[in-house]
Order: C-alpha cells, then sequence, then structure tokens
C-alpha cells in the first residue's frame, strides 16, 4: 500500500472548518501596536510638503515614518529602482510615503489623516502607449544608474522601458512570401487583481540585532532576503516565521507590507503589525499585468503556418517588479503547441505611472495564450478549414522545438490531450445550436525549477515529522502532496506524517509556492532525504531483529524481514533506538531541477531561460449568449491535463476547477481599469469576481504518463489550469456571434452588436 | 462612546466594553478573540465575516455590535458538538476537499448551516444562490456544493 495516489482528506482543512487556523491577520502579540501607510493619492507628482509634527503628537502614536528616516537606497526584486517610501516624487497612486505607528488602528489612521500632504500634481504617463511615445517624461531618468540583484545577466532597457526581450532569427520575412494568407491582428488585455480573500498583512519585532517577521507569504526566503535587502542589512538578520496563507496566487511571493512592519519594530522596539484594507490592497497589488499583443502569421492554403511576427507591450506600472523577467514568456509560447515557423519575437516592459505589476497564476501566459488561440481561430477561417483540423495539422510532437532553442520529447502528450478531449466532446457535435458556440486553446506549461529542501525526522513515536520552508497557499501541495509523498516513502499512511509550517530560521532554503513547483521539487527533496535516511534506519532495525539490512523492508509504521514479516520492528522502536545509536533519525534533502538545454543566442534579453518540466493541456469551452444583453453563459468546460502522475486527485481536480473559475473570471467580468492612472474600479464588489452560480463543474481528464525525475513520477499541476481559459472562452464566443473578440473582459455590447449583424445577414 | 454589550455568542452569554461605532466583528475578533470570522474586505461583499444572528446569516464587518445586544450570535467556532466533532457541513467540506485555502470557509459555513437549518436544498442552483454573498477565490465553487449535495444526500438515507 502506498500513499500516493489516494485523495486522502488535508488535515488543515480540519483546523480550517473549526475556525481555528491561524493566518497573517489573526497572529497576535501582547503589547502589539498597529500601523498604518500613508499612500499616494494621486499618480504622479512632487511632493511639495510633507509635515508629520502634528501627526507625531497625535493620542497613541509612538513613530512616524517617513524618506527621511528610511534607508536612502532603492530596493527590487530584480532591477533596484524602487524606494522605501517616496521621497521627492511619487511614481503611482497608493504608493507609500509615510507609516504611523499607534497603540490602536483607530489612532493610526486618525493620525495618517494628520499627515500634512501637497503634491504637485503632474499628468500621469498612464499607459504604454503614452509612455512609449517621443519625448513622454521618463518616469525613471537614472534608470541606466540603477544597481540589479547580484548575478543578473545585463539585459537591453533605457527609456521608459525597464526591459526588452527581442528574438529574431533571421528569414522571417523571407519566410513571410511562402504564404498565401497574411492574418495579423492585435488584441488587448486589462490587469487582472489576484483577489485573495485574506488581505496582505505583515507582524514585526525588533531586539536590537535581527528582526522576526510573522507573515502568510508564499516565498519565505525571498520575504527574508528583500527584506534586507530593502533595510540594507544582511539575511541573516532576518527570520521570517510563516502563518497559513489566505490564497496568494502570485501577489504572495515579492515583498508586500514585510519591510514597514520591520522599520516601524526597529523604530519603535515594539511589535508592529501593518494590514491592508482592501481597497489599498487592490489599489496597490501587484496584479497580472495590462497588455497589447500584434500578432502577424502567414499561412498556406493547406494550412501551414510558415511564418509569424509577435510584440508584445506589457504595462510593468512604476517599478519593474518582476516584468523583467515577464518579459521571457512569449519566448515559451509564441512558436510552441502549433509549429509557426521562422518567428520574431519582441516584448517590452514599460513604465507607466500606475501600480507596478507581476505575477499572478499563470503570468503572461494567461493572455499569450489567449491573443495566439484567438489568432489560430482566425487563421483556419482566413484559409476556410476547420478550426480543430487547422490544429491538429500544425500540432507540436515530440522532438520539436520552442523559440529559445529548448526541445520537448514528450510533446506528443498534446495530440493525446486533444483526442482525450474529442472523446468526451466530439468537435462535431459541441456547441450546436443557436447563439451557442465552442471554443478550444492548448498551452505548453512549465514546472517551477528553483531549489527547495525538506527535513524529515522520524519522532520517537513513529510518525514522521516534515520540515521545510515550502509554502502551503491552499492548494494543497504540501498537506496532501509532501505529506503523501514522505508517507510513501515510509510505508506509512498519510495521517501518520505531519508537516511543519515555514521559518527561515530553521530551515534550509525553499522557493516557496509558486509556478507549479513544491510537490515536485521539494517532493524530490523528500525522496532525497528519505535515500540518506533509509540505510541508517534498516542498520538500526537490523540490530533490533539480528537480521541483514538488506533483507528489510518497510510496512505500515514498521520495519520487517521481507522473507519473514512476523520478525518486524515498529519505526517508534527503531526512533527511540536510533537516539542511543548515533542520534536522531534526521536527514535533510535538497533539490533543484536540472535545466535543459537551450540557445542563449535565441534571444537578446532573456532573462527566464528555459520551461523545465514540461506539462500539456488542452481545454475546450462550450458557451450560450444571451440575446437580450449580451451576456456569456459557460454551459460546458472539459480539460485535459497531464500531470506525470497524480499524487492526490482530489487536490488535482480542485487546482483544475479553481484556475477554470479564475480564467472564466479574467475572461468574462474582471479586470482594473485605469483612468489618468487611477482604476475605475476600486473594490471587491466592483471587482466582478466570479460567485458560485456562474461557474460550472469542470470536467477534468487527468493524462498521467510518470516523470522520470519527478517525486513518483509528479509534474507541476496547480499554475497551468487558469492560462488557456480565457482563449477557449473567447473562441466560443466568436463561434456563436461571429464577433472577433479581440479583448477581455468579452464586451457584452460587442456580442449583443454581433447577434445584430447575425441576425441581418 | 464605550457601550457594555451583553451577547450570547455559541451559546455563552459575553459581556464585552465596546465602542457605539463598532462593527460586531471587530467585538467577535478583537474583544472575544474568536478569530474564525474573518475581515476579507470591509464592506459586506466577500462573506468571510458571516455569522448567525439570531439563526440569520449577516456580514459582521457591517453589522453594528449594539445591534446584536441581547441576541444569539454563533460564529464558526460553535459549529462543532461539546465534543468536538465536526458539524456534517464541516465534515462534508473535509471530506469533499470543499477547503482550500480556507480563509472563506467559515462564511460559507455559516451561511450554508442557515440554509441547511432553514430547508433542504433541492437544487446546486438553490445553494449556488444560497452563497451569492460568499465569494470563494481558490475553489471554484465546484466541492461546496459537492459538501453540500452529500450533507443533504446523508440527511436523506
Amino acid at each position: 500500500m502506498t500513499a500516493v495516489g489516494l485523495g486522502t482528506p488535508r488535515p488543515d482543512a480540519d483546523a480550517k472548518v473549526r475556525g481555528l487556523a491561524r493566518y497573517g491577520v489573526d497572529y497576535r502579540e501582547t503589547g502589539m501596536l498597529h500601523a498604518r501607510l500613508l499612500r499616494s493619492p494621486v499618480a504622479a507628482g512632487r511632493i511639495a510638503r510633507l509635515d508629520v509634527s502634528q501627526a507625531r503628537s497625535s493620542p497613541g502614536v509612538h513613530a512616524v515614518v517617513t524618506a527621511a528616516e528610511a534607508p536612502e537606497h532603492r530596493n527590487g526584486l530584480v532591477l533596484m529602482d524602487t524606494p522605501f517610501f517616496a521621497d521627492d516624487r511619487v511614481l503611482y497612486e497608493g504608493e507609500p510615503i509615510a507609516m504611523v505607528v499607534a497603540d490602536t488602528p483607530c489612532q493610526a489612521r486618525l493620525a495618517v489623516e494628520a499627515i500634512d500632504l501637497e503634491i504637485e500634481e503632474w499628468e500621469p504617463v498612464s499607459n504604454v502607449a503614452e509612455a512609449l511615445r517621443p519625448g513622454a517624461r521618463l518616469l525613471h531618468p537614472d534608470l541606466d544608474s540603477y544597481a540589479v540583484i547580484p548575478g543578473a545577466v545585463p539585459w537591453p532597457k533605457g527609456g521608459n522601458c525597464g526591459g526588452v526581450l527581442t528574438s529574431d532569427p533571421g528569414g522571417v520575412d523571407e519566410a513571410f512570401e511562402a504564404a498565401d494568407v497574411i492574418v495579423e491582428d492585435t488584441y488587448t488585455v486589462p490587469r487582472q487583481y489576484q483577489a485573495y480573500l485574506e488581505p496582505k498583512s505583515a507582524t514585526a519585532s525588533y531586539d536590537g540585532w535581527r528582526w522576526t517577521l510573522h507573515v502568510s507569504h508564499q516565498f519565505p526566503f525571498l520575504a527574508r532576503s528583500r527584506v534586507a535587502q530593502a533595510l540594507g542589512v544582511t539575511d541573516s538578520r532576518i527570520r521570517v516565521v510563516g502563518h497559513h496563507i489566505g490564497g496568494g496566487f502570485g501577489a504572495r511571493l515579492d515583498l508586500g507590507l514585510e519591510q514597514y512592519a520591520a522599520i516601524g519594530a526597529s523604530l519603535t522596539g515594539r511589535t508592529v503589525q501593518l494590514i491592508n484594507d482592501r481597497v489599498e490592497d487592490l489599489v496597490s497589488c501587484m496584479s497580472r499585468e495590462n497588455a497589447t499583443i500584434k500578432v502577424r502569421s502567414g499561412v498556406t492554403r493547406d494550412g501551414r503556418i510558415v511564418a509569424r511576427d509577435f510584440e508584445c507591450l506589457m504595462d510593468g506600472g512604476a517599478y519593474a517588479g518582476d516584468t523583467v523577467y515577464l518579459t521571457s514568456i512569449p519566448m515559451f509560447m509564441v512558436g510552441s503547441v502549433y509549429r509557426v515557423g521562422p518567428t520574431r519575437v519582441i516584448a517590452k516592459s514599460v513604465y507607466t505611472n500606475t501600480a507596478p505589476t507581476g505575477a499572478f497564476r499563470g503570468v503572461s501566459g494567461t493572455y499569450v495564450c489567449f491573443a495566439l488561440e484567438r489568432h489560430t481561430d482566425r487563421l483556419a477561417e482566413a484559409i476556410g478549414m476547420d478550426r480543430r483540423e487547422f490544429r491538429m495539422r500544425n500540432l507540436f510532437e515530440s522532438g520539436d522545438s520552442m523559440l529559445n532553442g529548448q526541445t520537448l520529447d514528450d510533446a506528443h502528450i498534446l495530440r493525446e490531450a486533444f483526442e482525450r478531449v474529442e472523446e468526451v466532446a466530439p468537435w462535431g457535435e459541441a456547441g450546436k445550436g443557436p447563439l451557442r458556440g465552442v471554443g478550444l486553446a492548448a498551452v505548453i506549461w512549465l514546472t517551477n525549477p528553483l531549489a527547495g529542501s525538506a527535513t524529515i525526522s522520524i519522532q520517537q513515536d513513529g510518525s514522521v515529522g516534515v520540515s521545510t520552508a515550502a509554502t502551503e497557499n491552499g492548494s494543497g501541495a504540501v498537506t496532501m502532496g509532501l505529506r503523501q509523498i514522505a508517507a510513501a516513502e515510509f510505508g506509512l499512511a498519510a495521517d501518520q506524517v505531519f508537516v511543519t509550517s515555514p521559518d527561515t530560521d530553521t530551515q534550509a532554503y525553499d522557493a516557496g509556492s509558486q509556478g507549479s513547483r513544491t510537490t515536485h521539487v521539494a517532493g524530490m527533496a523528500i525522496g532525497a532525504a528519505a535515500k540518506q535516511l533509509r540505510p541508517r534506519l534498516f542498520n538500526i532495525a537490523s540490530s533490533l531483529l539480528g537480521a541483514l539490512p538488506d533483507d528489510l523492508e518497510l510496512s505500515g509504521g514498521n520495519v520487517r524481514v521481507r522473507d519473514d514479516p512476523s520478525r518486524s520492528v515498529s519505526l517508534a522502536e527503531v526512533g527511540r533506538t536510533a537516539l542511543g545509536m548515533g542520534g536522531p533519525l534526521s536527514a535533510t534533502g535538497t533539490y533543484s531541477v536540472p535545466l535543459p538545454k537551450w540557445d542563449p543566442d535565441s534571444a537578446e534579453g532573456l532573462l527566464f531561460p528555459v520551461f523545465p518540466v514540461p506539462t500539456y493541456h488542452v481545454h475546450l469551452a462550450e458557451v450560450e449568449v444571451d440575446p437580450d444583453d449580451g451576456s456569456v453563459r459557460v454551459t460546458r468546460y472539459v480539460v485535459a491535463q497531464e500531470v506525470g502522475r497524480m499524487i492526490n486527485p482530489e487536490g488535482v481536480y480542485g487546482q483544475i476547477q479553481g484556475g477554470v473559475a479564475q480564467g472564466m473570471g479574467y475572461a468574462l467580468w474582471e479586470g482594473l481599469e485605469s483612468r489618468e492612472g487611477r482604476y475605475t474600479r476600486r473594490t471587491l464588489e466592483s471587482y466582478g469576481l466570479p460567485l458560485a452560480v456562474d461557474v460550472p463543474d469542470v470536467e477534468s481528464i487527468i493524462l498521467e504518463h510518470p516523470y522520470e525525475a519527478g517525486p513518483y513520477g509528479a509534474k507541476g499541476v496547480a499554475e497551468p489550469p487558469i492560462v488557456p481559459v480565457a482563449a477557449a472562452i473567447a473562441n466560443a464566443v466568436s463561434d456563436a456571434t461571429g464577433a472577433d473578440i479581440t479583448g477581455i473582459p468579452i464586451d457584452p455590447e460587442e456580442v449583443l452588436l454581433a447577434i445584430d449583424k447575425l441576425r441581418e445577414s | 462612546m464605550i457601550h457594555t454589550l451583553t451577547i450570547e455568542v455559541n451559546g455563552v452569554s459575553r459581556t464585552a466594553e465596546v465602542r457605539w461605532d463598532e462593527v460586531l466583528l471587530d467585538t467577535l475578533r478583537d474583544r472575544l478573540y474568536l478569530t474564525g470570522a474573518k475581515r476579507g474586505c470591509d464592506e459586506g461583499e466577500c462573506g468571510a465575516c458571516t455569522v448567525l444572528v439570531d439563526g440569520a446569516p449577516v456580514h459582521s464587518c457591517i453589522f453594528p455590535a449594539m445591534a446584536a445586544a441581547g441576541a444569539e450570535v454563533r460564529t464558526v467556532e460553535g459549529l462543532a458538538g461539546e465534543d468536538g466533532e465536526l458539524s456534517d457541513l464541516q465534515r462534508a467540506f473535509v471530506d469533499a476537499a470543499a477547503v482550500q485555502c480556507g480563509f472563506c470557509t467559515p462564511g460559507f459555513l455559516m451561511t450554508l448551516t442557515a440554509l441547511l437549518e432553514s430547508r433542504e436544498p433541492a437544487s446546486d442552483r438553490e445553494v449556488d444562490e444560497a452563497v451569492a454573498g460568499n465569494i470563494c477565490r481558490c475553489t471554484g465553487y465546484s466541492a461546496i456544493r459537492a459538501a453540500v449535495r452529500s450533507v443533504v444526500r446523508g440527511s436523506e438515507t
């Protein structure tokens, strides 16, 4: 019996249904102070006056912190372009200018209101087009002088561009000459807010030398190094302790409020807690970037794509964050899934006077897929070929390479995914009927390769403890995935394994929950730890049983003689005996994914060079549109997803259902639009999240192809289910109405106009 | 202005000193240390703060604490039996994998507990409409529907 593959319930669910799970916002210490930020009320301007004297003398106030009290240097995830507090200029609405620390949240709020702030407002550089216009005001006139983080490869940047990726292999223009038809499309997508239900928070204390932070963060070791970087101290002076995470979806990977709580703690000598209210959380959050995508392809009459030109302008907001990395994403998408011939790619991350953007599940992939798959439908239409047939003709096979030169040796799984979808939702039958439609979209996605670790300890009661800085963001990757992997390593049931929460002081480095990496990478680390531990465990058992170590096996919480199972000793006894035989049974395993080969000359500015441990995905959406109001109802949604191997089926289905729901929101309702640098939808109510009535039960088809270098064959699972959703839905709406959907969220007005046109013809 | 508020919370009479304009969520979380109800939005939209006041679900982040004077308040901490055994709905949430990050879970449990105590939902649609005031960003709602179905089925057998 093995714990792998079972739908075992997760242990944290018990605490969560009892209301006893403590999240970052629930953490408290006696005598804790409360902080609040003064954020810029405008998108751009010069700080003409900042007088905090009245705030300093307000009731209950312990400290007011401004740029004058904060470190002068800039910080950043890759490019150090971000000041601690805005000093002379503000670059986006919501940018922190000052912080009050007081006895109560109410006193902190009143004192913030007592700060005398005058900003000489500038016309904001409110969008990418304005930012790239010759003569546009530069957000960062000193861009060239900014430091980059150690080890970063230099990349092209300049003007209002924080990063530029260019791939021009030559021969693209010539290849277009072989085309019978050339189709060019432009797509626009808005920002998407992660909208985790737990607002961001941080609680910090300081002992005169070191800071301790209590957080709900996806990547405690990055929080540690980023706080250290912002404060200008070494990493090891920061301790980050992780609590339950009330959703993250990428928004809790970079710094949130941690550095502010930390400086409040060291200036007051007290524990300081800082929690966003929802409006400031939404306004300041590093949401998925808005973008404009241009794609031009040449096709032949017999249905071959022969050349492609792709340009993507990403709105990085006022500070670069990780959008500099994200300019690499098109390199893995524009020339994969379908063979497209010679291809040119340009992607730019552009500064504007808006909140910095950043990681959200599936990052830029959601809109690159939307643009490419809408465009694929348009190509088929242009030559009068069936949309599915066109995809099949150009489909990737094993041995094909992505634009970065990385060869995929299991890409044949894509065809299997299309076929499995066909079995349950035959193309000839799906989405038929008036005002109904069907759409397809496919993608290849990665498993994030960054390093991880886990320490395994056989306890004296025979249970197994797993200590890791990998984080449980809600997906179940830790409480299902890692726990079941550890159980399987020692022949236990999952409930005999417990997993501790993250603490950077006591655990080795782990890159946290991002890019579906936790089960795969930390799972491999568990395997490595178990491999170290097993010989010692068998040696001790061997002396207790009087049998050779090689003749022993683990089963049901015991070590037993393989040929004579009646001779056995419990793990508890082995664990106790170990204390007098070399010390406790404990080992730390580490792992990072070996990077596949790529061609470093394939692009300039390729900071994120490969898509390791790729997985394969095909989505099908059926929709019905309402002729009265143009609204779209998703009537059926089918996902075929390759996962390597399922560790916990319930966990896999949960990630698919949840990812599709987020993708539906992106396709149909969500979106942060800004006017003059100010978001127009500023609350959860107006933002437009999907509710239960909006989301159908998704049909999931799981393709298992155990991956040789994965824990029990597992690849990453959680991130990709969101990626193709907007594409599949938009294609279905286009099929239903004839509307050429070029933007999301899909505009009901546009749908109604298309229906009118349809009726006229 | 500080008032003395007496309410019955999860079957126990509790007294707290509250500000005149305090919302019930603050009283529960900061004065009675019942942190199961969550603050997600402060505007009665996300439903993570849902508790029952005299049996009816309310968004405690916009419900005046003083309006609960003398009322019976139930929070997620009061759902399990005295012996610690989970309610049927809590059990179903665990078993159906209806809990991911879990921040919305207390609110869903309270809304659905009120629904199930008032009537047996006849369809998924009725369940979906009952939770129109609760947002879940993780699960995509399917497992929550399944949890409710399993409770209804369980009560029929």
